[in-house]
């Protein structure tokens, strides 16, 4: 790294060196070397403090969650409900049984469609989400919809890229039944002013989902100050085990949700008829099957991982990893950003005349490895008239010499293709 | 660069310089099949000038990567002045060098079609060499 890199890096307060030395995966993995690994938005490296809480979850106290009348099955059972603590800490949750462990973030989405808002909605209702949703926060609402003869409509984006608020009146209107939309963007990668939608969403009575699969990792999260109504987000993509997600929801919301699956683990007593039975209490109503102890484990081991770092520094860890890399990318002639600088982490772009597929082939050919394609969001490429992005994005182990060399790559694709 | 990993110096003339590439419809051609890759937004259209059961002419149009737009134009070269039997056979060649793996027992492709090898190291990128053989495949059903 330059002088003049280090000293930035220094001023935004997170020792990369150190962290690095965390991530086994950069250090010695023979993809990884020379590796500027620059796809976050997807998913994150781990550290081994996670790598080692799930290693130790298998060898030292693994058993059966709930139920097991033996000390291993006891220690397996605290595990697991102390890191729903340790997670719902990490969110200011109130509560830990307003946790629900999902698979992904996209079966938290799906859980609330499917068990909250379908057995709500009538003919002429409207869900709402906006146009930047990836598609598991925008499909599981078109399926509902249809199926309700209910209306999805979607909160249209400013020149900006920004929620366009002020041209969407009926938004905040008795018909919405809900408001779901993203926190961060994961092609724009802007932030949305999620706390002021829940404030006028609420002040009408219209419950908001927030899905924070891409602000996780980078913003602190505080779902009491948000005041949403539902949360999901998943591990991996905040340097967590791959497998795992949660869904956290206001009280009463979860208590009027129906669970999806059935079976064991979510139900005190089987009765003659459905009817008859009688759930278990919240959130292991939505648990049904035997829990990912493992996951539980390692998820809650990155929260205490990026409280660590204190996630204050995190974003402005990233954010300025993200400013210096768009301000170097404009400079490219024939480059285009989507976002705008001051995007959290993510930054898409197209070059002229060169197909996002070669940019990040060739990229990857010299070590650099970013995306490209539709991020799952065809609805927002569409709107933008593209079919295909770049994307890099940005974590806690990148830094300067990632952004130079995401520069350099990008620009010599420009030189091989021009 | 040149000559590095998938960029050989062949299919980047290509890309740059795609012969029998057309701007606009093939209005004229007496077969025209489309084929679509919507995860990367690729679209490719062949069209057919045939004479009987031979194929005159086979051109091509669309947007794409390099290797799709390399591959399409090589393609048309391939085929073109030759019996509809012969390019059935090089697509069912092209389709089982990719999707295959090894390659064992198969007729290496014409000369320029070798410099597509190097995309049969990189799985995600063997939907953009197929692309446009798989529209002349269609294409070809129709003669």
């Amino acid at each position: 790294m330059t002088a003049v890199a280090q000293t930035i890096a220094a001023a935004d307060g997170l020792d990369v060196g150190q962290i690095r030395r965390d991530f086994p995966l950069l250090q010695e993995a023979t993809l990884a070397r020379g590796l500027h690994y620059l796809d976050n938005a997807a998913t994150t490296q781990k550290p081994r403090q996670v790598i080692d809480a799930v290693s130790t979850c298998y060898s030292e106290e693994y058993g059966p969650i709930h139920r097991a009348l033996y000390p291993l099955g006891e220690a397996a059972t605290a595990r697991y409900e102390q890191s729903r603590q340790t997670l719902a800490a990490f969110l200011g949750a109130g509560s830990a049984d307003q946790l629900v462990f999902t698979r992904s973030a996209t079966e938290a989405i799906n859980l609330v469609a499917s068990g909250w808002a379908l057995p709500r909605l009538g003919p002429g209702d409207r869900i709402w989400v906006s146009r930047m949703e990836h598609h598991a926060n925008y499909l599981p609402w078109q399926r509902i919809c249809q199926q309700r003869g209910a209306e999805l409509r979607i909160i249209e984006l400013d020149d900006a890229g920004r929620l366009d608020l002020a041209q969407t009146p009926e938004l905040f209107t008795p018909r919405t039944r809900l408001i779901a939309v993203c926190q961060v963007s994961n092609v724009l990668g802007l932030e949305n002013p999620v706390k002021r939608l829940c404030i006028e969403a609420h002040a009408q009575g219209i419950p908001v989902l927030v899905d924070a699969a891409q602000s996780v990792s980078h913003l602190p999260i505080d779902v009491a100050d948000l005041g949403c109504d539902f949360l999901a987000c998943s591990a991996h993509k905040m340097y967590g085990p791959a497998g795992i997600g949660l869904l956290y929801g206001r009280v009463e919301r979860l208590a009027e949700m129906e669970p999806l699956l059935l079976g064991g683990g979510m139900v005190d007593e089987v009765g003659e008829g459905t009817a008859a039975s009688r759930w278990a209490a919240v959130p292991a109503c939505f648990e049904a099957g035997s829990p990912n102890l493992p996951g539980a484990a390692g998820f809650a081991a990155a929260a205490r991982y990026l409280d660590g770092l204190d996630r204050a520094r995190v974003r402005r860890h990233v954010a300025a990893l993200t400013r210096t890399a768009a301000a170097a990318l404009a400079g490219l002639p024939g480059l285009r950003l989507l976002g705008s600088p001051d995007a959290v982490a993510i930054l898409a772009f197209t070059m002229d005349g060169v197909h996002p597929h070669d940019l990040a082939q060739l990229a990857g050919e010299q070590g650099v490895a970013i995306r490209a394609g539709h991020h799952c969001a065809q609805p927002l490429l569409r709107h933008l008239g593209l079919a295909a992005t770049a994307r890099a994005s940005f974590g806690i182990y990148n830094d300067l010499d990632d952004v130079e060399a995401l520069v350099a790559a990008i620009d010599s694709a420009r030189h091989l293709f021009g | 660069m040149a000559d590095h990993g998938l960029y050989k110096d062949i299919l980047l003339r290509h890309y740059r310089h795609p012969h029998n590439r057309c701007d606009g419809e093939m209005k004229d051609a007496d077969i025209v099949r489309r084929g679509a890759n919507p995860r990367c937004g690729d679209e490719i259209e062949v069209g057919l000038y045939l004479d009987g059961e031979q194929l005159r002419e086979v051109r091509f149009r669309g947007r794409g990567c390099s290797v799709c737009i390399a591959s399409s134009s090589m393609m048309t070269e391939a085929v073109s002045g030759r019996p509809a039997t012969d390019a059935r056979h090089l697509c069912e060649d092209m389709r089982e060098w990719f999707r295959q793996g090894d390659g064992e027992g198969l007729t290496a492709p014409p000369s320029d079609l070798q410099a597509l090898s190097a995309v049969r190291e990189y799985p995600a990128r063997r939907r953009c060499v197929l692309l446009s053989w798989d529209a002349l495949s269609d294409a070809l059903d129709a003669v």
